[in-house]
């Protein structure tokens, strides 16, 4: 009795044991930057799709929020990569989180600070002396940076900007609170027309043509993981089948609309929005093929050390970026 | 196992020690002190000696050595934001709240039928949650500490008022008895038997309220406010991985919190000397 119980126990053992090294080879968790939005369309599709399938793994697609920090999901290991924003990852490269960027889907900047006419702002002249409302939680960089190119301190006295904290919304806008806030191309922008502002009330400062614009969504890792070759292999495969989905999300807004919806667990997502923001962020992707254009890096950090009281970072990152996962990816 | 890690054990096992040996002796005033703060003391360490042997990363977890550095470099800051939150937002709350609450509860005693009408209402109020009213009142009263401020009376009022009335009413009959034998009005029975007597049900609500109010008023900086204010502080530097600087909040909030209670714990011991609680 007891020499079968062993037997039947080791068997078991090394069954699990092979499901766990295959698992390990073949599973990745994906932390987003945000909830489930066209903004990550790429990742949906390729699930819904079946790219990663094609490519033998298995993706746990991690929704982000409002209390959620990607970069300490990772740090804590609850992701293999996440989504996450260069200025972001720069800044908690330099705090001791040693983040590289692994792949860059998004070649150009949503960003952008809507304000109101009828609250006298027609040029950036006009920003001085107002009230903007302003993201933070790592999204506040570009916006800082902007505001010491122009010579604007952000500490409300009278000639310079007071900042609003903004939450998840724009009401700071539509109650009068704030005659700017910050807004994406294809989301919150949209949200302020949806509440009856149209284009002629608004006065709409994109950070890409001010000059303020830094790389936006991308995929990181944790450095650590990148001398790994079996990590290095399945995100390999991973940014592969995901630049697949974003070209897929691209050609197809309708669909990958609807895939995005399908994934709503929270329910909160409506049609129209998301197709209207697939139709904007395919804006954004187009271009890219997945692999970082170096000017584009070397731009961001240009924008995020130039903020002269208060940089985001000290000094020039190095180690930050790899062309190695889009070099074997895109071959 | 690195020699961090054994200096650790060596540390827990030796505070432990001591303090066990401390606790047997004679107590006098100085030992009171002593075996807390040695127990604290041993914790930091503890801390310190466990971030540096397991190298834990300083986005998750900072040694206490880089926080009170962080602190030491923040103090105008750390200023600004407490007196934005704490005494703009939590202490101004707190006065109104804690004001309205004691007289709406001498006037709940005197008619009873506000009694039946408000209490409920009280209650229905403090259940609401403060996560989904501190949009609401961002919303109402703007950005700056008057929305802290009114976030911090709604948590704060119900907690007191019951804790009034619950005093105003035990009050020790055979005592009110004499009073109507002295003819005494009902202003001058309010005024020297019942209040002074209601006096540590005040004083108990008042201290529940001192920790609600910091609660308050740091929780409802995360939906919206100026760039200044502990809750602003917390969540944006959280944003930029300064944990040091959040933990540096975190001992400012304590201190002050401490602080709070044992002034008004104090106030409470000089006016309820007669109390059998604080009788040797």
């Amino acid at each position: 009795m007891n020499k079968l119980l062993s037997v039947f126990t080791a068997i078991i053992v090394m069954c699990g044991f092979s499901v766990f090294a295959d698992g390990h080879a073949n599973k990745v968790t994906i932390q987003l930057k945000w909830v489930t939005q066209a903004q990550f369309a790429g990742y949906y599709v390729a699930q819904d799709k079946g790219f990663y399938d094609d490519e033998g793994l298995a993706v746990t697609i991690k929704p982000g929020g409002p209390d959620i920090a990607p970069a300490q999901v990772l740090a804590g290991g609850g992701a293999d990569v996440m989504v996450d924003w260069m200025p972001s990852a720069l800044a908690a490269r330099e705090k001791g989180l040693p983040l590289v960027n692994i792949a860059q889907p998004f070649k150009s900047s949503g960003m952008m600070l809507t304000c109101r006419k009828d609250m006298g702002v027609n040029t950036t002249a006009d920003l001085k002396g107002k009230t903007l409302g302003v993201w933070f939680y790592g999204n506040e960089y570009p916006f800082l940076s902007w505001m010491s190119r122009l010579g604007l301190k952000t500490d409300g006295s009278s000639d310079g900007v007071t900042v609003l904290k903004q939450g998840w919304g724009v009401e700071p806008l539509t109650e009068g609170q704030a005659a700017c806030v910050s807004t994406m191309s294809y989301n919150e922008y949209w949200v302020v027309r949806d509440a009856g502002y149209t284009p002629e009330q608004l006065t709409v400062f994109k950070y890409q043509k001010e000059g303020a614009a830094t790389l936006e969504d991308g995929l990181y890792v944790h450095e650590k993981n990148m001398s790994d070759p079996v990590f290095k292999d399945k995100m390999v495969r991973f940014v592969r089948a995901s630049m697949k989905g974003w070209k897929y999300a691209e050609d197809n807004p309708k669909e990958a609309a609807m895939i995005i919806l399908e994934n709503d667990d929270a329910g909160v997502q409506t049609e129209k929005h998301q197709v209207r923001m697939m139709g904007e962020v395919a804006k954004l992707t187009a271009g890219s093929n997945g692999s970082l254009d170096p000017a584009d890096y070397e731009r961001t950090v240009k924008v995020l050390m130039s903020g002269a009281s208060d940089p985001v970072i000290t000094k020039k990152p190095s180690g930050a970026w790899t062309h190695e996962i889009t070099n074997a990816a895109l071959k | 196992m690195n020699a961090y890690l054994i200096l650790f054990f060596l540390v827990w096992i030796g505070g432990w020690w001591i303090n066990i040996r401390l606790s047997h002796v004679e107590q006098s005033r100085f030992t009171k002190v002593l075996i807390p703060a040695l127990f604290g003391l041993v914790v930091l360490f503890m801390w310190e000696l466990i971030v540096i042997g397991l190298e834990v990363n300083p986005v998750l977890l900072p040694a206490p050595t880089a926080i009170i550095v962080k602190f030491s470099n923040s103090l105008s800051i750390l200023w600004i934001d407490f007196v934005q939150t704490l005494i703009k937002g939590a202490l101004s709350g707190y006065v109104l709240g804690c004001g309205a609450a004691f007289l709406t509860a001498v006037a709940i005693d005197k008619f009873d039928f506000l009694k039946r009408g408000l209490l409920p209402l009280g209650n229905f109020v403090s259940a609401l949650p403060i996560v989904g009213m501190a949009p609401i009142f961002v919303m109402w009263f703007g950005f700056d500490w008057e929305s802290k401020c009114a976030i911090v009376v709604v948590m704060v009022f119900f907690p007191m008022l019951v804790n009034c009335v619950q005093g105003l009413e035990l009050v020790d009959h055979s005592r009110q008895d004499l009073m109507k034998t002295y003819n005494a009005s009902y202003t001058e029975t309010l005024l020297k038997l019942r209040l002074p007597s209601a006096m540590p049900f005040i004083f108990n609500g008042l201290k529940i309220c001192s920790t609600l109010a910091l609660i308050g008023a740091i929780v409802a900086e995360f939906f919206g406010s100026p760039i200044k204010g502990m809750g602003f502080r917390i969540s944006s530097e959280v944003g930029r991985f300064a944990l040091d600087m959040v933990w540096a909040e975190i001992f400012v909030a304590a201190l002050a919190g401490c602080l709070f209670y044992g002034l008004i714990a104090f106030i409470e011991r000089r006016i309820t000397f007669w109390h059998p609680s604080h009788q040797k």
